[in-house]
């Protein structure tokens, strides 16, 4: 075990560490500069761009600043933000709560609707009902999320008016304590909502497969030979070793969710890491695209770290395969 | 694949409901992103006097902000859609084919090496880094197709390896070998050849990708603007939601179907190589 874990926590870190000088470099390919962006287009002063190239380092050669980046790094520090001369850190850390609270919210919700839909399936194997949940999953995976998003917007706020269509809280509200927390649920309803939708397929068909193909196992057949009652197989045998694949994929998702709900956040105007990506890639924010960036791959590293270690825990096969 | 059983898998191909249900959607789609041009009533870029026109007899699906024809505009988009979804899938195949290829049949150190490779690719966060790319680099059609292909290339590696693994101990292989054939020739002439059905499913799944992948861009402003495409016609009409709804609901569903075609596909394409997942159903 030892081993596995250490092979996989080196495997881990080449990854980011690869992320970030292909995130360092690519961005730096591109064409287009940060000095002339900050400076504005009306009145272009050659002085005033040296002077800012020289005062975020953009004057030296990549492979300093690539060493500079480093540098900076190993002193927990992601710099400063170009656009709005704040820290990067500070901006992103304010920005992943919210988006943890809709990712978390939804994905778990998701699995829990998901898997008891797809375990009903299995048992209604074949019938009516399974045949329509499984065409529905089809068509919910084949739809792209921000459309989605607007079409709820367009039932669930425009003609129901039920939900607001926008935004984290009631700007204008003021509301403190409870009133406050109510707000929030209203808005996050239909941001989650989505994503539940989206999600459900998913783990759906892991889990309706796994319990069918658990089922059709030899040691069930020798279960159901010594007489047990089908409820207790199920109950005792089936479901436990079914869910497996279920708790890989939800590891998984977990892994992605930051990257997953950003079409979503987009949509609904979330104040989430979604927006901030987008607007930092489209003013050249440099420091905040490679600090996003950097909070992705680890936290995706770190999840893919944690699934493994979960899954070699659970099915000793794979770790002795390895 | 003798006759015998060239039939039988036509046989199950058949029986395969999605399948058939999928094919008869793709033969729809094929023919619009040929003669969808030749149908559509209006020029799409023609600028007509009906600004947000609701659906009517004249213009089957409303117009919108700028009096274009919805229809026109989506019958145009998408041929768009579907030339971006293959070529990104293509791409995405033949590295992952040869990779993938490479990696299971050399086996030792350079199957370590491509191995941890994918594993890097697998722990990128794609859709940022696509968004990042096509964001930085400008945004034709030429940039998303191929950042779309080479972010998403290691499912069939994966695929791809496992199948050249299995074949490497299979007698004609080693035949090959022992008859002095040389390693790049047989990787060629029977290892790609004889493991490469599993890819074309995942690549059928992979187009389904791409094009969700692509209309995501485009929606957030981010496509090729010389083209018409459907995400940026949702894009377009979430401007003048809710009280001009048909601009973004019409061409949103016709995203649906494209994706839902060759998802279906796909996943057919699936059971019918693997009927113990069929027997399952």
């Amino acid at each position: 075990m030892k081993k596995f874990l250490a092979k996989r926590l080196g495997s881990g870190s080449l990854a980011v560490l690869f992320s970030i000088i292909f995130n360092f470099v690519i961005i730096r390919l591109a064409p287009g500069d940060p000095a002339t962006l900050l400076v504005g287009k009306d009145n272009p002063n050659p002085e005033m761009i040296a002077m800012i190239r020289e005062q975020y380092g953009l004057d030296k050669s990549m492979f300093e600043q690539l060493g500079a980046y480093f540098n900076q790094l190993f002193h927990l520090d992601l710099g400063y933000s170009y656009a709005n001369s704040r820290d990067v850190w500070d901006m992103i850390v304010e920005r992943l709560g919210p988006t943890l609270m809709i990712a978390l919210t939804g994905t778990l919700i998701a699995v829990l609707i998901g898997t008891f839909i797809g375990v009903y399936a299995a048992r209604k194997k074949g019938t009516f009902i399974d045949q329509a949940i499984c065409s529905i999953s089809y068509l919910f995976d084949s739809t792209p999320s921000f459309w989605l998003g607007l079409m709820l917007i367009l039932l669930f706020s425009s003609i129901l008016g039920l939900f607001p269509t926008s935004g984290m809280y009631n700007l204008r509200g003021n509301y403190t304590g409870f009133a406050h927390i109510m707000d929030v649920i209203q808005h996050m309803f239909l941001p989650v909502l989505t994503l539940v939708l989206l999600n459900i397929p998913y783990y759906f068909r892991i889990a309706r497969s796994s319990v069918l193909q658990v089922m059709s196992e030899d040691f069930i057949m020798t279960l159901r030979a010594t007489g047990m009652s089908e409820k207790k197989i199920f109950n005792k045998y089936v479901l436990r070793n079914a869910i497996i694949p279920t708790i890989t994929v939800f590891g998984i998702n977990l892994a992605y969710m930051v990257t997953g709900v950003s079409m979503i956040e987009i949509t609904f105007a979330w104040p989430g890491m979604g927006r901030l990506m987008l607007d930092s890639i489209t003013k050249r924010d440099y420091p905040v695209i490679s600090g996003i960036y950097l909070v992705l791959s680890i936290s995706v590293a770190i999840g893919m770290i944690i699934v493994d270690i979960v899954y070699a825990t659970i099915d000793p096969r794979i770790r002795i395969e390895e | 694949m003798n006759k015998a059983k060239f039939m039988a898998f036509l046989g199950r191909l058949r029986h395969n409901k999605q399948m058939m249900i999928g094919c008869i959607l793709l033969g729809f789609l094929i023919l619009i992103a040929i003669f969808g041009p030749s149908f559509a009533p209006y020029n799409p870029k023609l600028l007509q006097d009906d600004t947000l026109a609701s659906p009517n007899a004249t213009y089957l699906l409303g117009t919108d902000n700028l009096g274009r024809d919805v229809f026109s505009m989506i019958l145009y988009g998408v041929r768009t859609s579907l030339q971006i979804g293959f070529i990104a899938a293509m791409i995405s195949a033949a590295i992952g084919i040869i990779v993938g290829g490479i990696a299971g049949f050399f086996g030792g150190i350079i199957d370590k090496i491509l191995n941890e490779i994918m594993n890097i690719f697998m722990m990128l966060p794609t859709f940022f880094l696509i968004l990042l790319v096509v964001a930085l680099f400008g945004s034709n059609m030429t940039n998303v197709m191929i950042v779309i292909g080479v972010t998403s290339w290691v499912s069939n590696a994966r695929l791809m390896r496992a199948q050249a693994i299995s074949l490497k101990e299979r007698t004609f292989v080693k035949s090959a070998i022992t008859m002095g054939e040389s390693k790049w020739s047989i990787l060629i002439h029977h290892i790609i050849p004889n493991g490469i059905f599993p890819i074309i499913a995942q690549t059928t799944m992979n187009i389904s990708g791409a094009i969700l992948t692509e209309a995501g861009l485009s929606f957030l402003g981010l496509g090729d603007p010389n083209v018409f495409s459907l995400g940026q016609i949702i894009n377009n009409g979430k401007m003048y939601m809710p009280r001009c709804w048909w601009i973004s609901t019409f061409s949103g569903v016709v995203v649906v179907l494209i994706v839902l075609t060759f998802f279906l596909i796909g996943d057919g394409l699936n059971r019918v190589l693997s009927p113990k997942m069929d027997a399952n159903k």
